[in-house]
């Protein structure tokens, strides 16, 4: 306690400190470091400078239509189509989404991956998944992908009673003649180290991705071996600390610092069973791996992947720019996949109907005065989606003000006050406390409402009362 | 002619639903005579419709007391060319 800082003076001012190097609001909250990051490996204490995100290359991969479409029913070929034009626009021209993989199994598969292609986008590159078998190999060959992840799952659940090999070397020599094959071939493997999180890192893993890295020795640089961390279970936690195989920056630091394998060659591929899919995938950008594999909206097995939106605008707070990312192109994701029948939680960040929408009227009042009160960031202007309020009995004059002036598309000067409405907020007054409505109130019940009650509103701001 | 006192208690009786005679100069509209959010908004639009003026909505809803509330839109009155 001796240190304990006991004095803290008031930073006294008369203007507000918004800490706007943080909180541009033009783009997410900035995450920004003070220091280096710890880490215990081995005993040996691990250095990890965060500043260091800025300039590496750390990207967004996709599995929207392998890992995706795991947890539904298939997509069609047509509406596979329109979901890849979105993923590009998001990534934009620099790539930041840099792949996505394909299933080849069906004619369907293989048709989806050609129409892909022919649209001759450079972003996100078109790859493959298969298992680690030879007949798999085949289908990569015929389509010509220049890129193939290959299920090669290295926990003991897997590898005895899933697989039924008699041993680990035996496990491992079969993945890796198909691992060098693929290099004959002059396509890159890509191992999906399948539950990862529960198996024998030293024991196992380190041994396996050693061989890895000797089979790319021998092969073109661009051909070498990457290496896909899965965290199949949702096993992976990203304290500091942790022990292995559930540290997340054990694991990272483990190839990367230990065995050397390249960041660029690192890609953590997650599930949310525990809650934790986007910061595991944000601590493994963190700690070394490159690529953080992601799904549109997190749809996946069970309980999903990391949400490719949500890695979007973490990665835009941890490199202080757009970086040619439409973010935009993430409503038109979101308003699509409603369209072809896809669930998004109302209150789903970023693209639920009611992400930025806020019910209590004292909200509603901080907007009324500055939305940065009450608003993330500009969603109006990075995800055409401006603030919203939702009536309630919580909503108060302040609420149905800031709906109306919302509804009349006013802003500024222009803005009506609360006795301009005080007839419509009554209604919704009475509508809790003298009928007893235990629902909220809808957009077009208000829009009635005020066409009735405040006619001479809607007749000067939207050209007819009714 | 009734006076600004007089016509801005008639208002609040309506809005209150009390007797203008029950109301003194002295009453706080919350504190005293009990008003809620929704009907401080009201007494300030019914006060403008009564002497036909607009009114600032920060400065006329931290009006406190009735008798304030007169000589406030007395003032307003006066700066907005109105006779009372």
């Amino acid at each position: 306690m001796g240190e304990t800082k006991t004095k803290h003076p008031l930073v006294d001012r008369t203007e507000p400190e918004l800490l706007e190097s943080m909180f541009p609001y033009s783009l997410p909250p900035l995450i920004c470091f003070d220091g280096p990051v710890v880490e215990d490996l081995d005993g040996r204490r691990v250095e990890v400078d965060p500043k260091a995100l800025k300039k590496r290359d750390i990207h967004i991969t996709d599995t929207t239509f392998r890992d995706g479409q795991q947890a539904r029913p298939p997509y069609t070929t047509d509406q596979m189509v329109r979901i890849y034009e979105l993923l590009s626009r998001i990534g934009g021209p620099n790539g930041v989404v840099r792949q996505t993989e394909f299933f080849l199994y069906t004619k369907n598969d293989r048709e989806t991956l050609d129409r892909c292609r022919a649209l001759g986008r450079e972003f996100p590159e078109c790859t493959g998944w298969i298992r680690a078998v030879r007949g798999d190999l085949r289908l990569v060959k015929e389509a010509g992908l220049k890129e193939t992840g290959m299920l090669t799952s290295i926990s003991d659940y897997h590898i005895f009673p899933k697989l039924k090999f008699n041993s680990r070397a035996d496990c491992i020599e079969s993945y890796c003649a198909v691992v060098a094959e693929a290099l004959e071939a002059g396509i890159r493997p890509r191992c999906h180290l399948e539950d990862v999180t529960r198996a024998d890192v030293d024991g196992a893993v380190l041994p396996f991705v050693e061989r890895l890295m000797e089979l790319s020795r021998g092969a073109p640089p661009e051909l070498s071996v990457k290496i896909r961390l899965c965290d199949t279970m949702g096993f992976g936690v990203s304290y500091p600390g942790a022990a292995l195989p559930r540290s997340v920056p054990k694991l990272v630091l483990k190839l990367n610092r230990q065995l050397g394998v390249p960041s660029e060659q690192l890609e953590w591929h997650g599930h949310n069973d525990f809650h934790k899919v986007h910061i595991n995938g944000a601590t493994a950008w963190l700690y070394g791996c490159d690529a953080v594999n992601t799904t549109l909206f997190g749809f996946g097995e069970r309980t999903g992947n990391p949400p490719l939106e949500g890695a979007v605008f973490e990665y835009i707070a941890l490199k202080g720019d757009l970086c040619g990312i439409d973010t935009t192109a993430i409503t038109a994701a979101a308003d699509y996949m409603r369209s072809i029948g896809l669930p998004i939680a109302e209150n789903y960040p970023f693209v639920g109907r009611a992400f930025n929408t806020t019910r209590a009227g004292i909200h509603a009042g901080g907007m009324r005065q500055d939305e940065r009160i009450y608003n993330i960031f500009d969603t109006a202007a990075l995800l055409d989606r401006p603030p919203r309020v939702a009536i309630t009995d919580k909503s108060g004059t302040d609420g149905v003000v800031v709906w109306v002036n919302e509804y009349l598309g006013l802003t500024g000067e222009d803005r009506v006050n609360k006795m301009k409405i005080h007839r419509l907020a009554r209604w919704v007054m009475d509508e809790y406390e003298e009928r007893h409505r235990t629902t909220a109130i809808g957009d077009q019940e208000m829009e009635t409402r005020l066409k009735e009650l405040c006619p001479e509103l809607c007749a000067k701001y939207k050209g007819s009362g009714n | 002619m009734a006076t600004v006192l007089e016509r801005v208690k008639t208002v609040t009786g309506r809005v209150m639903g009390m007797a203008p005679d029950a109301i003194e100069p002295s009453h706080d509209f919350v504190a005293d005579l009990g008003a809620e959010s929704v009907q401080s908004v009201e007494l300030v639009a019914m006060f403008e419709e009564e002497f036909g003026i607009e009114m600032d909505e920060d400065a006329s809803l931290s009006v406190q007391t009735v008798g304030a509330a007169a000589e406030f839109i007395t003032k307003v009155c006066k700066e907005q060319g109105v006779e009372v």
